[in-house]
């Protein structure tokens, strides 16, 4: 037999967790179909078309605490090719992209690179590829997953399979950002649905 | 009320026994016996060693000191400086010999108690300290007559701030060139007299320091006038002394107060002891020759009366997404409509009268996310509060914050388990937020239907690790670090009506992202829930809904 005091902090209890329920669940016919993804949601996407070389289509998604993802946009010629992608090498340059470790808040040990150099090169059955930084800043991560599984380009080379992570200062932004182009007009541009 | 004697009103020593029956409060010792027990003290002391003080500028209060004259000096406060010149007087130009060698202008100071004209000239050793003589906070001289009208001046200072307070504890900081002043005085007088029979005796090597003789003078009065007690107390009261033109003779006296300023527990002071006793012993040392450089002005007194930081805890909850947990302003514009910060803070502190406040939680949550549940702990730490809050206004402040900034008749923050804690709170708070659990409610998107093998899988899941790559969204500022977190166990509600939504309850180690978890955040957090489910996932809302903290504020 419960006494007084026992019963009424219960009863408080299965309030709070009702009221708790009720905050939780969503009333499901106000949320969308398809939700926006978390890129769609976070970043704004930007296009190079054939950066540097014809058809090396790459993309450059800018968060609003400046940082630039970068990859292979979806008309990228690496990807067209018979059997996709098989490998990712990021020896390229003058040292292995893969072998930096940037440490610390500032990020002082991180490499400076062009718009122009050379991040890593992507080969398929026939050929290969240069992917180039796209932006011109510090290299802050490359995306090393894509050693053991290339394969990452062909299924989501817009999400798992990024290139790399870049740090530009807003002038550099600035200046590169003139000359990129916004998912719609990619879109037409390469006469996408 | 107690009337401040002004001293041109008192300049009769005669008076004394009257002056003494304008206080409302009885003394604690008569007046009149106090000055008789101190002619008895003064009776003992070598005539032409006083006098040779006092040609120094050494002030009778010093004098007193030095020679470890007390006879209950220290017990009535309101026996005027020129009383104790007096009693000095006596000895001095009592003695013949004195007397056959004493100029006119000399002996007029044993007349000073009638002629309130000739003021006695700035100690050269507590610089106008003991004689309660300094500039005030607007560079004005100020000559208090009694340690009485003192204190009187430090109850009214006390009173304007307006602190609600039992006790107090009190504090003098002095010049540290009177410790040298000391020194140099000691030193002079054991190189004339010390082959005196009497020295050793009455002119010993440890007397009351000016420090603490400022302290007897002044606290009992002060307490008395304040009508609280003098203890150990949150609420301070600091008399601090400054001289702008006394600078340190030596660098020696430098190196005192650099070895101050050291941190403690390096064993500076037997070092100091040392050293000032070598000191003594060299007689060809600068700084203890005499005279003293002449003292032309007073010290500068500050009196200041604050009250230590008190701290209000208790847990908050978050209703809102677009309240930020402290104020948070990019480019003199505001994120979000609030703060919790704000809303909490701004609330107690007016409410305590204080001057300041600081907001402290365990851990935080973004501004699109709600705390929902126990809610968060968090202690607002208020700095120089004039009132520590009741019970009663405890809970009239958790009422005013649950109440305020409300939206469509809901609030946007409400605090639960409101009370003053100790100093212990903000242990408890800080030991606890790395090692606890935090329990969360997320709407989730799959890019596919959900199926029941799912609910089974994610439940199965105990205890799992994860690795973190520092996230995209805060890589800007943090260090690029590969974190690996606990998730502790997961649940899948199904959502009626939807077959790609659902609710994931989960209950993770503190520091984990969650939103990270859920979407992967381009595969740099795995294992992640698309990841678990082979599809793609997204996080739709976030809530906290516990953080787990045993024994803080918990009802």
């Amino acid at each position: 037999m419960m006494n007084g005091h026992n019963s009424e902090s219960d009863h408080t209890k299965i309030l709070e967790d009702e009221e708790l329920q009720r905050l939780l669940v969503p009333d499901v016919c106000h949320l969308p179909l398809t939700p926006p993804s978390a890129v769609d949601s976070n970043f704004v996407c930007y296009f190079a078309p054939d950066f540097i070389k014809p058809g090396h289509d790459q993309y450059v998604y800018r968060h609003a605490n400046g940082l630039c993802v970068i990859g292979l946009a979806p008309m990228h010629v690496a990807l067209q090719d018979k059997g996709g992608v098989t490998a990712v090498d990021f020896n390229v340059g003058k040292f292995d992209r893969s072998g930096i470790k940037v440490t610390g808040k500032r990020k002082r040990n991180a490499q400076h690179f062009e718009h122009n150099t050379a991040l890593c090169k992507v080969c398929t059955n026939d050929n290969s590829y240069i992917v180039r930084c796209c932006v011109k800043g510090s290299l802050l991560e490359v995306n090393d997953r894509l050693i053991k599984q290339p394969k990452l380009l062909n299924t989501s080379a817009n999400r798992e399979g990024y290139i790399a992570i870049i740090m530009p200062k807003p002038a550099d932004w600035l200046k590169i950002k003139a000359s990129l182009i916004g998912p719609e007009d990619y879109k037409n541009l390469r006469a996408l649905s | 009320m107690l009337n401040e004697v002004e001293s041109a009103e008192v300049s009769n020593g005669d008076e004394e026994a009257q002056m003494i029956s304008v206080s409302e409060e009885p003394p604690i010792t008569a007046g009149d016996e106090v000055i008789q027990a101190l002619r008895e003290g003064v009776r003992l002391l070598p005539p032409q060693a006083v006098k040779d003080l006092l040609s120094i500028g050494v002030c009778v209060q010093c004098i007193f000191r030095l020679f470890g004259v007390h006879g209950h000096n220290y017990s009535c406060f309101s026996i005027l400086q020129s009383n104790l010149y007096a009693v000095l007087g006596e000895l001095i130009y009592l003695d013949k010999q004195i007397l056959d060698n004493t100029s006119p202008k000399e002996y007029s100071i044993r007349h000073s108690s009638k002629d309130s004209e000739i003021e006695p000239p700035i100690c050269s050793i507590c610089l106008g300290i003991l004689q309660f003589f300094y500039y005030d906070d607007k560079e004005q001289p100020v000559r208090k007559n009694c340690p009485h009208d003192l204190a009187a001046s430090i109850s009214e200072v006390v009173k304007t701030e307006g602190h609600q307070i039992d006790n107090f504890s009190f504090e003098v900081s002095i010049p540290p060139i009177i410790v040298e002043n000391e020194q140099a005085v000691r030193f002079y007088m054991e190189s004339k007299y010390g082959s005196e029979p009497w020295f050793h005796n009455t002119f010993r090597p440890e007397c009351i320091s000016v420090k603490d003789a400022l302290k007897l003078y002044v606290v009992t009065p002060l307490a008395m006038s304040l009508d609280i007690q003098s203890s150990p107390s949150s609420f301070h009261v600091r008399l601090t002394y400054s001289h702008a033109k006394a600078s340190s003779r030596t660098n020696f006296s430098e190196g005192i107060q650099d070895s101050k300023r050291r941190k403690a527990g390096e064993k500076m002071c037997s070092d100091t002891k040392k050293s000032l006793h070598g000191l003594l012993e060299d007689e060809s040392s600068e700084c203890c020759k005499l005279p003293l450089e002449k003292v032309s002005q007073p010290c500068s007194l500050s009196i200041t009366c604050y009250r230590k930081p008190i701290y209000i805890g208790g847990r908050y909850l978050k209703y809102s997404r677009n309240v930020s947990q402290t104020r948070w302003i990019i480019d003199d514009e505001r994120m979000g409509e609030a703060s919790v910060e704000e809303i909490i803070g701004g609330t107690i502190r007016p409410m305590c009268r204080g001057d300041n406040y600081k907001f402290h939680a365990a851990g935080r949550e973004d501004i699109d996310v709600r705390m929902l549940g126990s809610g968060r702990p968090f202690l607002v730490e208020v700095q120089n509060a004039r009132i520590v809050p009741s019970e009663v206004a405890i809970n009239d402040i958790e009422e005013k914050i649950n109440n305020c900034k409300k939206v469509l008749l809901s609030s946007m923050v409400r605090v639960k388990s409101l009370k003053v804690v100790g100093t212990h709170g903000w242990a408890l708070m800080r030991e606890g937020e790395m090692e606890k659990q935090k329990q969360y409610a997320a709407i989730v998107w799959i890019s596919r239907p959900l199926e029941d093998e799912d609910l089974q899988n994610i439940c199965a899941l105990k205890e799992m690790k994860i690795s973190q790559k520092t996230p995209i969204r805060v890589l800007h500022r943090r260090s690029p670090l590969e974190r690996e977190k606990i998730i502790h166990w997961m649940k899948i509600e199904r959502l009626a009506e939807s077959s790609q939504y659902f609710l994931l309850h989960l209950c993770t180690q503190a520091g984990t992202y969650i939103k990270e978890f859920v979407h992967g955040d381009l595969g740099r957090t795995y294992p992640n829930i698309g990841s678990i489910l082979g599809c793609m996932a997204e996080i739709l809302q976030l809530d906290v809904t516990d953080v787990k903290m045993d024994g803080f504020n918990t009802d």
